[in-house]
Protein backbone atom coordinates (compact mmCIF):
# COMPACT_ATOMS: atom_id res chain seq x y z
CA UNK A 1 0.00 0.00 0.00
CA UNK A 2 1.18 3.28 -0.83
CA UNK A 3 -0.15 6.28 0.02
CA UNK A 4 1.50 10.04 -1.39
CA UNK A 5 2.76 11.92 1.44
CA UNK A 6 5.37 14.13 0.03
CA UNK A 7 5.82 17.77 1.82
CA UNK A 8 3.67 16.14 4.83
CA UNK A 9 5.53 16.82 7.73
CA UNK A 10 4.80 14.22 10.46
CA UNK A 11 5.98 13.43 14.35
CA UNK A 12 5.34 10.87 16.92
CA UNK A 13 4.91 11.35 20.13
CA UNK A 14 4.68 8.86 23.22
CA UNK A 15 5.17 5.11 23.90
CA UNK A 16 8.50 3.44 22.06
CA UNK A 17 7.38 0.10 20.76
CA UNK A 18 8.35 -2.03 17.75
CA UNK A 19 5.24 -0.84 16.36
CA UNK A 20 5.40 2.58 17.02
CA UNK A 21 8.91 2.22 15.37
CA UNK A 22 7.78 0.58 12.07
CA UNK A 23 5.22 3.48 11.68
CA UNK A 24 7.89 5.47 11.46
CA UNK A 25 9.97 3.96 8.88
CA UNK A 26 6.56 3.19 6.80
CA UNK A 27 5.37 6.59 6.77
CA UNK A 28 9.11 7.84 5.96
CA UNK A 29 8.73 5.07 2.72
CA UNK A 30 5.79 6.93 1.66
CA UNK A 31 7.53 10.35 1.57
CA UNK A 32 7.19 12.11 5.10
CA UNK A 33 9.40 14.03 7.08
CA UNK A 34 9.75 13.38 10.34
CA UNK A 35 9.67 15.66 12.78
CA UNK A 36 10.06 16.66 16.57
CA UNK A 37 6.84 17.66 18.04
CA UNK A 38 8.88 19.82 20.40
CA UNK A 39 10.43 22.00 18.13
CA UNK A 40 7.61 21.81 14.67
CA UNK A 41 3.70 21.71 14.53
CA UNK A 42 3.53 18.65 11.76
CA UNK A 43 0.80 18.14 9.53
CA UNK A 44 0.19 14.83 11.16
CA UNK A 45 0.77 14.09 14.61
CA UNK A 46 1.15 10.28 15.54
CA UNK A 47 0.31 9.82 19.55
CA UNK A 48 1.29 6.23 20.50
CA UNK A 49 0.04 4.52 23.36
CA UNK A 50 1.38 1.16 25.02
CA UNK A 51 0.07 -1.36 23.19
CA UNK A 52 1.35 -3.93 25.68
CA UNK A 53 -1.06 -4.16 29.09
CA UNK A 54 0.88 -2.04 31.75
CA UNK A 55 -0.98 -1.99 34.82
CA UNK A 56 -0.69 2.09 36.25
CA UNK A 57 -0.50 3.31 33.17
CA UNK A 58 -1.96 7.13 32.87
CA UNK A 59 -2.55 8.23 29.34
CA UNK A 60 -3.09 11.84 30.98
CA UNK A 61 0.15 13.48 30.24
CA UNK A 62 -0.25 12.29 26.43
CA UNK A 63 -3.43 12.79 25.72
CA UNK A 64 -2.60 16.54 27.06
CA UNK A 65 -0.08 16.71 24.57
CA UNK A 66 -2.52 16.05 21.37
CA UNK A 67 -4.95 18.22 23.09
CA UNK A 68 -2.62 21.18 22.72
CA UNK A 69 -1.04 20.09 19.21
CA UNK A 70 -5.04 19.77 17.97
CA UNK A 71 -5.70 23.71 19.37
CA UNK A 72 -2.46 24.87 17.25
CA UNK A 73 -3.25 22.88 14.28
CA UNK A 74 -7.06 24.52 14.43
CA UNK A 75 -5.08 27.76 14.80
CA UNK A 76 -3.10 27.29 11.89
CA UNK A 77 -6.39 25.80 9.78
CA UNK A 78 -5.06 22.35 9.16
CA UNK A 79 -3.66 18.91 10.74
CA UNK A 80 -4.57 15.43 11.65
CA UNK A 81 -3.88 13.09 14.48
CA UNK A 82 -3.89 9.71 14.49
CA UNK A 83 -3.43 7.95 18.16
CA UNK A 84 -2.31 4.20 17.97
CA UNK A 85 -3.63 2.58 21.13
CA UNK A 86 -5.24 -0.99 21.96
CA UNK A 87 -8.68 -2.29 20.49
CA UNK A 88 -9.23 -2.49 24.65
CA UNK A 89 -10.84 0.91 24.10
CA UNK A 90 -13.92 -0.26 22.49
CA UNK A 91 -13.68 -3.94 24.38
CA UNK A 92 -12.45 -3.79 28.26
CA UNK A 93 -10.85 -6.84 29.56
CA UNK A 94 -11.54 -8.27 32.93
CA UNK A 95 -7.67 -8.86 33.59
CA UNK A 96 -6.53 -5.62 32.71
CA UNK A 97 -8.98 -2.72 34.23
CA UNK A 98 -7.22 0.34 34.65
CA UNK A 99 -5.81 0.05 30.86
CA UNK A 100 -8.84 -0.50 29.44
CA UNK A 101 -9.83 2.69 31.42
CA UNK A 102 -7.39 4.41 30.24
CA UNK A 103 -7.94 3.39 26.60
CA UNK A 104 -11.66 4.25 26.95
CA UNK A 105 -10.42 7.38 27.96
CA UNK A 106 -8.01 8.08 24.68
CA UNK A 107 -10.53 7.01 22.61
CA UNK A 108 -13.59 9.15 24.44
CA UNK A 109 -10.63 11.82 23.50
CA UNK A 110 -10.36 10.90 20.23
CA UNK A 111 -13.92 11.74 19.44
CA UNK A 112 -14.18 14.74 21.48
CA UNK A 113 -11.45 16.36 19.95
CA UNK A 114 -12.88 15.17 16.29
CA UNK A 115 -15.56 17.43 17.12
CA UNK A 116 -13.74 20.42 19.27
CA UNK A 117 -11.24 20.40 15.93
CA UNK A 118 -13.63 20.19 12.70
CA UNK A 119 -13.37 21.25 9.99
CA UNK A 120 -10.08 21.79 9.56
CA UNK A 121 -8.39 18.76 11.76
CA UNK A 122 -9.45 15.46 11.65
CA UNK A 123 -8.61 12.90 14.74
CA UNK A 124 -9.46 9.57 14.26
CA UNK A 125 -7.65 6.21 15.70
CA UNK A 126 -6.28 2.83 15.16
CA UNK A 127 -6.85 -0.05 17.63
CA UNK A 128 -4.56 -2.49 17.82
CA UNK A 129 -5.55 -6.05 18.72
CA UNK A 130 -3.48 -9.43 19.46
CA UNK A 131 -0.40 -8.69 17.05
CA UNK A 132 3.38 -10.41 16.64
CA UNK A 133 4.88 -13.64 17.21
CA UNK A 134 5.58 -13.27 20.17
CA UNK A 135 2.93 -10.06 20.63
CA UNK A 136 4.31 -6.72 20.82
CA UNK A 137 0.82 -5.85 21.45
CA UNK A 138 -2.96 -6.86 22.95
CA UNK A 139 -2.90 -10.06 24.86
CA UNK A 140 -2.64 -13.75 24.40
CA UNK A 141 -6.25 -14.22 25.37
CA UNK A 142 -7.43 -12.55 21.98
CA UNK A 143 -6.31 -15.01 20.28
CA UNK A 144 -8.96 -17.38 21.23
CA UNK A 145 -11.93 -15.39 20.19
CA UNK A 146 -10.00 -13.38 17.15
CA UNK A 147 -12.38 -15.22 13.69
CA UNK A 148 -9.03 -14.80 11.55
CA UNK A 149 -7.09 -17.50 13.43
CA UNK A 150 -3.71 -16.05 13.91
CA UNK A 151 -2.42 -12.94 15.26
CA UNK A 152 -1.99 -9.82 13.29
CA UNK A 153 1.13 -8.24 12.11
CA UNK A 154 2.96 -5.02 12.53
CA UNK A 155 2.46 -4.76 8.60
CA UNK A 156 -1.24 -4.65 8.97
CA UNK A 157 -1.02 -2.30 11.68
CA UNK A 158 1.11 -0.05 9.71
CA UNK A 159 -0.86 0.22 6.46
CA UNK A 160 -4.20 0.80 8.71
CA UNK A 161 -2.16 3.81 10.06
CA UNK A 162 -1.19 5.01 6.68
CA UNK A 163 -5.00 4.86 5.46
CA UNK A 164 -5.53 7.48 8.35
CA UNK A 165 -3.04 9.71 6.94
CA UNK A 166 -3.82 8.85 2.98
CA UNK A 167 -4.14 12.82 1.72
CA UNK A 168 -7.53 10.77 -0.24
CA UNK A 169 -9.29 9.66 3.18
CA UNK A 170 -11.01 13.06 3.75
CA UNK A 171 -14.37 12.52 5.58
CA UNK A 172 -13.57 10.06 8.16
CA UNK A 173 -13.00 11.62 11.86
CA UNK A 174 -13.52 11.06 15.24
CA UNK A 175 -13.28 7.15 14.12
CA UNK A 176 -11.65 3.85 15.67
CA UNK A 177 -10.35 0.98 13.41
CA UNK A 178 -9.73 -1.98 14.96
CA UNK A 179 -6.78 -4.29 13.54
CA UNK A 180 -7.62 -7.39 15.58
CA UNK A 181 -8.94 -9.74 13.65
CA UNK A 182 -12.17 -10.10 14.53
CA UNK A 183 -11.74 -9.97 18.45
CA UNK A 184 -14.15 -7.05 19.25
CA UNK A 185 -17.29 -8.35 16.55
CA UNK A 186 -18.15 -10.89 18.93
CA UNK A 187 -17.47 -13.99 21.01
CA UNK A 188 -16.07 -16.69 18.31
CA UNK A 189 -17.53 -19.66 20.30
CA UNK A 190 -18.94 -22.39 18.27
CA UNK A 191 -22.57 -21.23 19.98
CA UNK B 1 -3.85 5.11 -1.71
CA UNK B 2 -2.62 2.98 -4.23
CA UNK B 3 -3.01 -0.90 -3.65
CA UNK B 4 -1.93 -4.19 -5.34
CA UNK B 5 -5.69 -5.56 -6.37
CA UNK B 6 -3.85 -7.42 -9.58
CA UNK B 7 -5.82 -10.57 -10.26
CA UNK B 8 -8.74 -9.68 -7.93
CA UNK B 9 -12.29 -10.10 -9.39
CA UNK B 10 -14.45 -7.35 -7.41
CA UNK B 11 -18.13 -7.16 -7.42
CA UNK B 12 -19.91 -4.21 -6.88
CA UNK B 13 -23.74 -4.47 -6.72
CA UNK B 14 -25.48 -0.86 -7.76
CA UNK B 15 -22.52 0.14 -9.80
CA UNK B 16 -24.57 2.34 -11.53
CA UNK B 17 -25.33 4.75 -8.86
CA UNK B 18 -23.15 7.27 -7.30
CA UNK B 19 -21.39 5.73 -4.42
CA UNK B 20 -21.31 2.63 -6.39
CA UNK B 21 -20.11 4.04 -9.41
CA UNK B 22 -16.96 5.40 -7.52
CA UNK B 23 -16.29 2.51 -5.43
CA UNK B 24 -16.33 0.60 -9.01
CA UNK B 25 -13.97 3.10 -10.95
CA UNK B 26 -11.14 2.75 -7.49
CA UNK B 27 -10.65 -0.88 -7.25
CA UNK B 28 -10.64 -0.45 -11.36
CA UNK B 29 -7.78 2.00 -10.73
CA UNK B 30 -6.03 -0.14 -8.28
CA UNK B 31 -6.14 -3.47 -10.86
CA UNK B 32 -9.25 -4.99 -9.89
CA UNK B 33 -11.07 -6.99 -12.45
CA UNK B 34 -14.48 -4.92 -11.63
CA UNK B 35 -18.11 -6.44 -12.34
CA UNK B 36 -20.76 -3.55 -12.52
CA UNK B 37 -23.86 -5.37 -10.94
CA UNK B 38 -26.74 -3.11 -11.34
CA UNK B 39 -30.41 -3.66 -11.52
CA UNK B 40 -30.54 -1.06 -14.74
CA UNK B 41 -28.62 -3.02 -17.32
CA UNK B 42 -27.66 0.26 -19.41
CA UNK B 43 -26.22 1.90 -16.02
CA UNK B 44 -24.06 -1.21 -15.67
CA UNK B 45 -23.10 -1.20 -19.65
CA UNK B 46 -22.63 2.04 -19.74
CA UNK B 47 -20.53 2.84 -16.96
CA UNK B 48 -18.26 -0.66 -17.34
CA UNK B 49 -17.51 0.95 -20.75
CA UNK B 50 -15.83 3.90 -18.90
CA UNK B 51 -13.42 1.28 -17.02
CA UNK B 52 -10.65 -0.55 -17.85
CA UNK B 53 -11.49 -4.35 -17.67
CA UNK B 54 -14.64 -4.18 -16.64
CA UNK B 55 -17.76 -6.25 -17.18
CA UNK B 56 -21.63 -5.57 -16.50
CA UNK B 57 -24.11 -7.93 -15.19
CA UNK B 58 -27.55 -7.28 -14.64
CA UNK B 59 -28.54 -8.38 -10.93
CA UNK B 60 -31.45 -7.40 -9.02
CA UNK B 61 -30.67 -8.26 -5.48
CA UNK B 62 -33.88 -8.00 -4.36
CA UNK B 63 -34.72 -11.97 -6.33
CA UNK B 64 -32.16 -15.01 -4.79
CA UNK B 65 -32.29 -16.98 -8.63
CA UNK B 66 -30.80 -13.06 -10.00
CA UNK B 67 -28.03 -12.91 -7.39
CA UNK B 68 -27.49 -16.46 -8.14
CA UNK B 69 -27.41 -16.59 -11.98
CA UNK B 70 -25.50 -12.94 -12.14
CA UNK B 71 -22.36 -14.81 -9.73
CA UNK B 72 -22.78 -18.09 -12.74
CA UNK B 73 -22.18 -15.70 -15.21
CA UNK B 74 -19.42 -14.04 -13.49
CA UNK B 75 -17.77 -17.42 -12.73
CA UNK B 76 -18.29 -17.81 -16.46
CA UNK B 77 -16.96 -15.03 -17.86
CA UNK B 78 -14.09 -13.78 -15.26
CA UNK B 79 -13.40 -17.18 -13.40
CA UNK B 80 -13.28 -16.27 -9.92
CA UNK B 81 -14.56 -14.02 -7.44
CA UNK B 82 -12.78 -12.61 -4.37
CA UNK B 83 -14.32 -9.38 -3.54
CA UNK B 84 -17.98 -8.28 -3.10
CA UNK B 85 -19.24 -4.71 -2.00
CA UNK B 86 -22.43 -5.20 -1.04
CA UNK B 87 -23.37 -1.50 -2.19
CA UNK B 88 -26.66 -1.49 -3.57
CA UNK B 89 -30.12 0.01 -1.54
CA UNK B 90 -33.13 1.98 -1.44
CA UNK B 91 -34.50 4.38 0.79
CA UNK B 92 -37.83 6.47 0.33
CA UNK B 93 -38.47 10.17 -0.64
CA UNK B 94 -42.28 10.06 -0.86
CA UNK B 95 -43.19 8.41 2.28
CA UNK B 96 -41.22 10.65 5.06
CA UNK B 97 -43.59 9.45 8.02
CA UNK B 98 -43.47 7.35 11.38
CA UNK B 99 -43.50 4.05 11.64
CA UNK B 100 -47.27 4.07 12.76
CA UNK B 101 -48.51 5.30 9.03
CA UNK B 102 -45.41 3.75 7.30
CA UNK B 103 -46.98 2.13 4.04
CA UNK B 104 -46.29 -1.87 5.02
CA UNK B 105 -45.78 -2.52 0.46
CA UNK B 106 -43.21 0.43 1.25
CA UNK B 107 -41.54 -1.49 4.35
CA UNK B 108 -41.56 -4.51 2.41
CA UNK B 109 -39.66 -3.13 -0.62
CA UNK B 110 -37.39 -1.39 1.04
CA UNK B 111 -36.31 -4.21 3.62
CA UNK B 112 -36.54 -6.57 0.45
CA UNK B 113 -33.57 -4.54 -1.43
CA UNK B 114 -31.98 -3.56 1.94
CA UNK B 115 -31.70 -6.46 4.11
CA UNK B 116 -32.80 -9.98 2.37
CA UNK B 117 -31.24 -8.83 -0.71
CA UNK B 118 -27.39 -8.50 0.49
CA UNK B 119 -28.42 -11.60 2.37
CA UNK B 120 -29.24 -12.87 -1.02
CA UNK B 121 -26.09 -11.66 -2.51
CA UNK B 122 -23.22 -12.22 -0.02
CA UNK B 123 -24.94 -15.69 -0.10
CA UNK B 124 -24.38 -16.54 -4.09
CA UNK B 125 -21.20 -14.98 -3.80
CA UNK B 126 -19.76 -16.76 -0.84
CA UNK B 127 -20.21 -20.21 -3.23
CA UNK B 128 -17.38 -19.51 -5.18
CA UNK B 129 -15.69 -17.52 -2.91
CA UNK B 130 -15.09 -20.41 -0.45
CA UNK B 131 -15.23 -22.95 -3.12
CA UNK B 132 -11.94 -21.39 -4.13
CA UNK B 133 -10.32 -21.75 -0.86
CA UNK B 134 -8.23 -18.79 -1.10
CA UNK B 135 -10.84 -16.34 1.19
CA UNK B 136 -12.47 -13.25 0.07
CA UNK B 137 -13.59 -9.50 1.18
CA UNK B 138 -17.48 -8.63 1.77
CA UNK B 139 -18.12 -4.94 1.95
CA UNK B 140 -21.02 -4.05 3.00
CA UNK B 141 -22.31 -0.59 2.97
CA UNK B 142 -24.41 -0.05 5.36
CA UNK B 143 -25.14 3.51 7.07
CA UNK B 144 -25.00 5.82 9.97
CA UNK B 145 -28.92 5.60 10.34
CA UNK B 146 -28.09 2.28 11.49
CA UNK B 147 -25.20 3.59 13.75
CA UNK B 148 -27.84 6.17 15.55
CA UNK B 149 -30.97 6.12 14.89
CA UNK B 150 -32.87 8.65 12.65
CA UNK B 151 -36.86 9.69 12.30
CA UNK B 152 -39.00 9.10 9.62
CA UNK B 153 -36.99 6.41 7.75
CA UNK B 154 -37.95 3.30 9.63
CA UNK B 155 -37.23 0.50 7.12
CA UNK B 156 -34.38 1.97 6.01
CA UNK B 157 -33.10 2.58 9.97
CA UNK B 158 -34.03 -1.66 10.84
CA UNK B 159 -32.32 -2.81 7.53
CA UNK B 160 -29.33 -0.64 8.00
CA UNK B 161 -29.06 -1.53 11.41
CA UNK B 162 -29.81 -5.21 10.95
CA UNK B 163 -26.79 -4.48 8.13
CA UNK B 164 -24.35 -3.27 10.74
CA UNK B 165 -25.09 -6.27 13.05
CA UNK B 166 -24.73 -8.81 10.39
CA UNK B 167 -21.32 -7.79 9.08
CA UNK B 168 -20.14 -8.95 12.68
CA UNK B 169 -21.81 -12.27 12.40
CA UNK B 170 -20.65 -12.65 8.87
CA UNK B 171 -16.93 -11.73 10.55
CA UNK B 172 -17.28 -14.34 13.61
CA UNK B 173 -18.97 -16.93 10.55
CA UNK B 174 -16.46 -16.44 7.64
CA UNK B 175 -13.10 -15.48 9.06
CA UNK B 176 -11.96 -18.61 9.89
CA UNK B 177 -12.51 -19.48 5.72
CA UNK B 178 -10.55 -16.52 5.15
CA UNK B 179 -13.23 -14.32 3.92
CA UNK B 180 -13.33 -10.98 5.70
CA UNK B 181 -16.60 -9.28 6.37
CA UNK B 182 -16.70 -5.27 7.51
CA UNK B 183 -18.84 -2.16 6.76
CA UNK B 184 -18.71 0.72 5.96
CA UNK B 185 -21.51 3.68 7.24
CA UNK B 186 -21.79 6.80 5.19
CA UNK B 187 -23.33 9.75 6.60
CA UNK B 188 -24.63 12.06 4.28
CA UNK B 189 -23.31 11.31 1.08
CA UNK B 190 -24.06 13.96 -2.15
CA UNK B 191 -25.73 11.11 -4.14
CA UNK B 192 -28.59 11.65 -6.14
CA UNK B 193 -31.25 10.80 -3.78
CA UNK B 194 -29.67 13.21 -0.93
CA UNK B 195 -29.39 15.99 -3.27
CA UNK B 196 -33.44 15.63 -4.27
CA UNK B 197 -33.79 15.48 0.02
CA UNK B 198 -31.65 17.88 1.11
CA UNK B 199 -29.74 19.66 -1.23
CA UNK B 200 -32.21 20.19 -3.95
CA UNK B 201 -34.47 23.56 -3.91
CA UNK B 202 -37.51 21.21 -3.83
CA UNK B 203 -36.40 18.75 -1.50
CA UNK B 204 -38.73 17.51 1.23
CA UNK B 205 -35.85 19.11 3.84
CA UNK B 206 -34.79 21.76 1.79
CA UNK B 207 -33.46 25.32 4.01
CA UNK B 208 -32.75 22.81 6.62
CA UNK B 209 -29.41 22.22 5.45
CA UNK B 210 -27.46 24.21 7.77
CA UNK B 211 -29.28 22.86 10.64
CA UNK B 212 -28.78 19.83 9.61
CA UNK B 213 -24.99 20.43 8.93
CA UNK B 214 -24.25 21.64 12.40
CA UNK B 215 -24.32 18.22 13.68
CA UNK B 216 -21.49 17.23 11.84
CA UNK B 217 -17.81 18.49 13.01
CA UNK B 218 -16.70 18.69 9.15
CA UNK B 219 -19.75 20.68 8.24
CA UNK B 220 -20.46 19.58 4.95
CA UNK B 221 -21.77 16.28 2.76
CA UNK B 222 -19.39 14.08 1.82
CA UNK B 223 -18.57 12.97 -1.65
CA UNK B 224 -18.75 9.50 -3.01
CA UNK B 225 -14.67 9.27 -3.52
CA UNK B 226 -14.33 9.51 -0.06
CA UNK B 227 -16.62 6.28 0.60
CA UNK B 228 -15.01 4.90 -2.77
CA UNK B 229 -11.28 5.62 -0.95
CA UNK B 230 -12.49 3.67 2.17
CA UNK B 231 -13.68 1.04 0.27
CA UNK B 232 -10.57 0.70 -1.46
CA UNK B 233 -8.68 0.06 1.25
CA UNK B 234 -10.74 -2.54 3.12
CA UNK B 235 -10.61 -4.44 -0.49
CA UNK B 236 -6.45 -4.15 -0.14
CA UNK B 237 -4.22 -6.60 0.65
CA UNK B 238 -2.92 -4.26 3.76
CA UNK B 239 -6.22 -4.39 5.75
CA UNK B 240 -6.05 -8.36 6.01
CA UNK B 241 -6.51 -8.17 9.48
CA UNK B 242 -9.64 -6.09 10.38
CA UNK B 243 -12.44 -8.29 10.05
CA UNK B 244 -16.24 -7.22 11.86
CA UNK B 245 -15.46 -3.30 11.74
CA UNK B 246 -17.99 -0.88 11.07
CA UNK B 247 -16.42 2.13 9.82
CA UNK B 248 -18.27 5.45 10.37
CA UNK B 249 -17.17 7.19 7.32
CA UNK B 250 -19.43 10.43 7.99
CA UNK B 251 -17.49 13.63 9.01
CA UNK B 252 -17.79 12.88 12.53
CA UNK B 253 -21.59 12.61 12.38
CA UNK B 254 -21.49 9.72 15.12
CA UNK B 255 -18.66 10.77 16.82
CA UNK B 256 -20.78 12.54 19.90
CA UNK B 257 -23.34 14.88 20.37
CA UNK B 258 -22.33 18.64 18.69
CA UNK B 259 -24.77 20.85 20.47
Amino acid sequence: MEIDLKNVLVALTGDHNPVAAEVVDALRSNGAALGDLSSVLPDILVVSLPLLPRDGYDPQPLLQIARTAASRMVARGKGRIVFLASAMAVMPMRRHPGFSVAMADMFATVRTLAMECGPTVLVNAVGVGAVGDPLVAGDAAMLSHASVKRSGTVREVTDTLLFFCDPLNTYTTGQMLLVDGGWSAGYGRNF
Amino acid sequence: MRVDLEERVALVTGAAGTIGRAIARRLSENGARVVVADIDPGGAENYAATLSNAIAVTIDISSLESTEAGVREIIERCGRLDILVNNAGVNTLAHRVTMDAFPPEEWERITRVDLDGLYFMSRAALQPMLAGGKGGRIINIASVVGLAAMRLQSPFVGAKAGIVHLTRSMALELGPQGVLTNAIAPGSIMSEGTRALFYGADGKFAGRTAEFMQHLPLGRPGTADEIAEVALFLASPGASYINGQVLAVDGGWTAGYMM
